[in-house]
């Protein structure tokens, strides 16, 4: 149904706000960030053409930027392979563990296992970092009296693989919550009558989660999977605040590495190029493991 | 073995797990109640020996912490509230236009602010931070809501509530006279309160704890930081020696957030299920 003009135009003014805030604070920004990466800009104003410069200076070894840009890859790249596979499973677990107790119980536990994910991410590292410090640490102390590496403590943010362990820890304990509610929500949708059907037949309970459960709730689980990954490759705050990088260059990740080659080095226009091709292999891995997963079972 | 007995194994494994989950909030608030002497001292004790509140009073008064935390925690619920407000506001309307008014283009706005949801902020990230150098509002308090406005996320969740809005209720509305903004903020906006409050739980539990946009938005200002932010600065600095301060100050900037996600878990819940992910 077309109203008359004047009808679509008081129309249009409902969409006006939002759109003029998406024109203005996020697809000119978009365009503009395309511009800056062929720019040299140096953040305090001045700025010129430079062409594909920044991309080839990616490439090209021995600059600063390609060391930014590949350090901060691999770190972001070990993060991603070393977080996502406990974020799936263990969020995945504590689903399938929270629908299986007690109607009583189970709005306390959801609750308990969900909170850490209302804590901001200063406040998430101010905490962890108490937890997994050296010399004081909750954990190493915990460790002392279980008289477990009680000679030399464990340097949970100096020394890997320890360092990757506690990222990893710390990641799970702050997000899991929402993957979890992600997969509970998938669980109540699958059809009751599936899993008696199975009982009637005999299966036991592994039968039942390999042959109903997990089919069923496969769209969830791809679903899961491309969000954890693509938060996984957004990683700044964990190691940004509690082991700035260290040891070395083990946990620099690319987001610092952006940030670094912007604000540090008032590179503007080389960590718009860093962003954009960290962009495009996010896109593209998500894409991939998307597809993927729907194929397989098509 | 017996459904009892197995119950009672999985609300044992529940409760190990949930010890996981709670004991570093609980361990968070045990060193904002110690003394500094205390603190300092390498122990595991849960309860205080001597349980002070000095921490908190020496945050909320300034103190000899040196740095302007009652001015963060004002800028904090400032532009969480007011980002939060508009984000309702501007959302809600162009949602309504979008699923049921015959704006020009419905389709191809449509799908041009939802494909944005799939592209990673970070692209956005430096340009943004150039355009609000560019317009001088870095330092500012706009700079630390205004792009929270242009997310697609809301206008995307409230779309998908409004389309499925019983048409009935509009036709009858209308056939009483009242025109397009009367529908809107008379019949539609009263029956979709729970979807609303669940958008605005969502937007400031985003803004109150996002702490990368704000550390920069804030151009290295000290007034102008933000809780979370400001928490940040001061884990990188001299106060990482403090960290009953610390604490006292997280545990301060942790209250509102979980008092709210507490409060509202429900509507977090909806807002997940409803965003269309199934």
């Amino acid at each position: 149904m077309k109203g008359s003009l004047r009808s679509r135009l008081t129309s249009s003014l409902f969409v006006l706000p939002y759109f003029l805030c998406f024109c203005v604070f996020l697809l000119y920004p978009l365009i503009s960030g395309i511009i800056l990466s062929l720019q040299n800009n140096d953040m305090l104003g001045t700025h010129e053409f430079v062409g594909l410069q920044n991309y080839v200076d990616i490439f090209t070894p021995g600059t600063y930027i390609h060391d930014a840009f590949f350090r901060g890859l691999w770190g972001t790249v070990k993060f991603v392979v070393y977080s996502v596979p406990f974020l799936i499973l263990v969020g995945l677990a504590l689903a399938l563990l929270v629908n299986s107790l007690n109607a009583r119980v189970r709005g306390v536990f959801r609750t308990i296992f969900f909170i850490p994910y209302a804590i901001s991410a200063t406040v998430m590292a101010t905490i962890w970092m108490r937890v997994f410090d050296t010399d004081s640490g909750f954990l190493n102390l915990m460790l002392d009296k279980l008289h477990i590496h009680h000679q030399q403590h464990i340097g949970w943010f100096t020394d890997t693989p320890w360092v990757w362990i506690a990222l990893v820890v710390s990641t799970i304990w702050w997000t899991i919550g929402f993957n979890m509610m992600l997969f509970i929500n998938g669980l109540n949708e699958v059809p009751e009558e599936l899993y008696e059907a199975a009982k009637l037949d005999g299966a036991n309970a592994w039968n039942r989660l390999t042959r109903i459960t997990l089919p069923s709730i496969k769209n969830v689980t791809a679903v899961v999977m491309v969000m954890t990954i693509i938060a996984s490759f957004n990683v700044f705050a964990q190691p940004n605040l509690m082991t700035r990088g260290g040891p070395g260059f083990e946990t620099t990740v690319m987001l610092m590495n952006v940030f670094d080659v912007a604000y540090g080095q008032h590179q503007g226009g080389a960590a718009s190029a860093m962003a954009i091709l960290l962009g495009l292999i996010m896109m593209i891995v998500s894409a991939a493991v998307y597809r993927l997963l729907f194929r397989k079972e098509a | 073995m017996g459904t009892k007995a197995k119950q009672a194994g999985l609300i044992l494994i529940a409760t190990v797990l949930g010890i996981f989950f709670i004991v570093p909030v609980i361990w968070m608030v045990t060193i904002s109640l110690k003394s500094d002497a205390e603190a300092f001292l390498p122990n595991l004790s849960f309860i205080p020996d001597d349980p002070t509140i000095v921490n908190y009073t020496d945050a909320l008064s300034g103190g000899d912490l040196n740095v302007p935390i009652l001015r963060w925690i004002y800028n904090s619920l400032l532009v969480s509230v007011a980002g939060t407000l508009i984000v309702l506001a501007v959302d809600a309307l162009a949602a309504y236009g979008l699923a049921r008014l015959d704006v020009p283009f419905k389709k191809w706005l449509l799908s041009l602010f939802l494909s944005t949801l799939m592209i990673p902020g970070i692209i956005w990230f430096v340009p943004q931070y150039v355009l609000f150098q560019d317009l001088g509002l870095i330092g500012t308090y706009h700079a630390f809501y205004l792009p929270f406005t242009s997310s697609a996320f809301g206008v995307f969740l409230l779309y998908q509530f409004f389309r499925g809005f019983p048409k009935e209720l509009e036709e009858a509305a209308h056939i009483d006279g009242a025109n397009k903004w009367k529908i809107f903020y008379a019949v539609l906006l009263p029956s979709s309160k729970s979807i609303l409050s669940t958008l605005a739980v969502l937007t400031f539990m985003g803004i109150f704890n996002d702490y990368i946009w704000p550390f920069y938005a804030s151009g290295g200002n000290d007034t102008m930081q933000t809780l979370t932010s400001g928490i940040a600065v001061m884990t990188q600095g001299s106060y990482v020696n403090s960290p009953n301060k610390l604490m006292a100050l997280s545990t301060i900037a942790t209250i509102p957030v979980l008092v709210v996600f507490l409060l509202a878990q429900k509507a977090i819940v909806r807002g997940i299920t409803q965003s269309g992910i199934k």
